[in-house]
């Protein structure tokens, strides 16, 4: 078949208008909601324990809004599935594996936090760096937005747990507000 | 030099095989996610999915989320290599003097 200088670059040009339609649709419905959820749930554990109502049933108030955290998530990860389905990473495994090394050994070493820890600000802290662990690879993996978006907060809590405690619950509460406003930015970023 | 691929030429195809190549190796896409992107109807969808299909250019794939039928699209490899060439000879044409 034959066809003209014309009709090729019309071509090229739909061509190129049909793989950002298709990676703005993909986007739309990426991560930026996960970001929202967490931030919020993050920001509402904060100000609880800022007004100290997290401290005398701290595992009960911390589990039970993670545990709406993770449905909220559940069912939105349900949703996505419906549109696109991922293949298998073998990199995956790599990245459990660092996850494992972190959760086990180097931010209990860090922070000084073991089975016998009976502070909720560790034990709150602990539980946020693990989270931002999965941020830092998120980031190394797809978007550097991500990866900074863990190091500072992963910055803010250990600064605020070993350098200036009495910041502690502030400097959660701005790591909520971070992910928050990064939840807007990768809603505009992620959808060109 | 790569030649251009009549089945692939066709304007909604062309759209469809350029969303579907954006997908990474091994990823399906939703058949109404598809239509939605890129603003075709089921009918129009169908019928150049059965063209593409039938090419061996795309694997459609149907299968049960919950209790709802679903159709997962994907491109195969060799509608990937066919996609490519084409592109290469939509340059080549507008490079050439």
């Amino acid at each position: 078949m034959n066809i003209t200088p014309a009709e090729a670059a019309q071509a090229l040009s739909e061509i190129e208008a049909s793989r950002v339609a298709m990676r703005r649709a993909i986007r739309s419905t990426a991560g930026h909601v996960y970001l929202w959820i967490w931030g919020t749930i993050w920001m509402l554990i904060a100000a609880l324990g800022c007004a100290n109502l997290v401290q005398a049933h701290p595992n009960v108030v911390i589990n039970s809004i993670c545990g709406l955290g993770i449905v909220a998530s559940v069912a939105f990860g349900a949703v996505q599935a419906r549109r696109m389905r991922c293949q298998f990473d073998m990199r995956f495994l790599g990245v459990c594996g660092m996850l494992l090394l972190f959760s086990y050994i180097v931010w209990p070493s860090v922070i000084g936090f073991g089975p016998l820890t009976h502070s909720l600000e560790r034990s709150y802290a602990y539980s946020c760096l693990i989270f931002m662990q999965l941020y830092i690879v998120a980031g190394i993996l797809f978007d550097n937005i991500l990866l900074w978006v863990g190091l500072v907060i992963t910055a803010l809590l250990l600064a605020g747990l070993l350098l200036l405690p009495a910041l502690f619950w502030p400097a959660c509460l701005a790591s909520g507000a971070v992910l928050v406003a990064t939840g807007f930015h990768a809603r505009r970023r992620w959808s060109h | 030099m790569a030649a251009l691929d009549p089945i692939i030429h066709q304007p909604a195809r062309l759209q469809i095989m350029a969303a579907l190549c954006t997908l990474k190796d091994g990823n399906r896409v939703d058949f109404s996610f598809l239509k939605d992107s890129l603003a075709l109807t089921d009918g129009n969808l169908g019928a150049h999915l059965s063209t593409l299909e039938s090419k061996g250019y795309v694997t459609v794939e149907k299968e049960f989320v919950g209790r709802r039928p679903k159709t997962f699209l994907s491109v195969t490899a060799p509608g990937k290599d066919a996609f490519q060439g084409h592109v290469e000879a939509l340059r080549a044409i507008l490079s050439s003097p």
